[in-house]
């Protein structure tokens, strides 16, 4: 049971270590990172899961980019687009997880989407880059879009993770804050937790037993 | 003017925050202003009202904010939106919430205890470019590029400083 920010980006994306930023969610209350273009490892007891982002890509080559990052073992993120191509993705074997559904426009990600989610085990991204780091007419339509989310999440029990997308040490924010954000976009502590336990799962999924000879 | 007696007087929290990046100490009325931006921006000019926020001390990186009681959470939801104070990149982390800053200033006292010396480089070149340590405190290494303008901080560790 790994609590689990699902995203960050280190240098060279960002200005912060890999190393500092597990320095960081250690004492911010974190177990593991999922940290974009970066391999796996472990420093200060927090697990750095590698991760990888797709995006700008046309559907059609997000299955190929896909199967390529399998050797990789990365966490498979994919930025959300139009209703066609959230629908197609979300069908991909290997992606784990559709991010960036607060850019996208109100009918992106309706019950029909939310049912293959659901069906595919594949977690929606609550971004808390623009409740933080946004103002106005911004924030106000990503905080629609996740009231939005979560009513589909609560009818189709699609698995939920929650990132910071933090560049930077100054972006992280603690496990408490974390539930406080969320409390904002109307997540109760324990949906929080377990969405913070969700990420950690995509690392280690659940398959059938398989007999070895 | 007379003040009112304790009975009628409304109730207060004190919270203490610590600004990150370490060294980092804005100008009070400035983070005066940017906490309440947060405020009023998130949770709106009324509710802004009833948490009756307002920056009471800054000792160091440690600073005192204080609200009305039962306004706590907002203003610590608030508080984690500020990314910003007089055009330098900030964060504000919620260290504790008492009824009095007396005790909060206690524990000031307790969290500034000297960390140990550490050896580490003055200088250091990234990207092809200078850097010098700005801050280092246990493993962490906060390095600023050398300039005049257009600087940039990094956030690194010691071991990162070997590695380059």
């Amino acid at each position: 049971m790994k609590i689990t920010d699902a995203c960050v980006c280190p240098r060279p994306a960002g200005d912060s270590s890999v190393r500092r930023m597990a320095l960081e969610a250690h004492e911010l209350g974190f177990d593991s990172l999922i940290a974009v273009d970066t391999p796996s490892c472990e420093y200060a007891g927090v697990y750095v899961a590698s991760g990888i982002v797709i995006r700008d890509v046309p559907v059609q080559e997000v299955a190929s980019r896909v199967k390529r990052s399998k050797e990789s073992c990365a966490i498979v993120s994919v930025q959300a687009g139009d209703n066609g191509r959230n629908r197609t993705v979300l069908g991909v074997r290997g992606v784990h997880i559709l991010c960036g559904i607060h850019r996208t426009d109100r009918y992106a990600f309706d019950h029909v989407t939310a049912k293959i989610a659901a069906d595919n085990g594949v977690a929606i991204d609550i971004s808390l880059a623009p409740v933080i780091k946004e103002r106005g007419v911004v924030r106000q339509r990503a905080l629609d879009r996740y009231f939005d989310l979560i009513l589909l999440c609560r009818r189709f029990e699609f698995p939920l993770v929650i990132s910071t997308h933090a560049r930077s040490v100054l972006e992280m924010r603690s496990v408490r804050e974390f539930s406080a954000l969320a409390s904002v976009i109307g997540l109760d502590i324990p949906d929080v937790e377990q969405a913070l336990l969700n990420a950690g799962r995509l690392q280690s999924p659940s398959s059938a037993v398989k007999v070895v000879q | 003017m007379t003040s009112r007696p304790p009975t009628l007087r409304e109730k207060r929290r004190y919270v203490l925050i610590r600004i990150e990046p370490a060294g980092t100490v804005p100008d009070q009325k400035e983070l005066y202003f940017a906490v309440h931006e947060a405020v009023s921006s998130l949770w709106g000019d009324a509710a802004a009202a009833l948490i009756h926020m307002a920056v009471v001390a800054a000792e160091g990186t440690y600073v005192i904010v204080r609200c009305r009681r039962g306004m706590e959470r907002e203003l610590a939801i608030a508080l984690t939106t500020v990314t910003t104070c007089g055009g330098q990149r900030i964060s504000l982390r919620t260290v504790a919430t008492s009824g009095t800053i007396e005790s909060l200033r206690e524990r000031i006292a307790v969290m500034r205890a000297p960390d140990a010396a550490v050896v580490v480089p003055d200088e250091c070149t990234i990207d092809g470019r200078r850097h010098t340590v700005s801050n280092c405190s246990g493993q962490k290494v906060d390095v600023i590029e050398k300039g005049f303008k257009n600087t940039t901080r990094f956030f690194l560790t010691r071991e990162d400083l070997e590695d380059i």
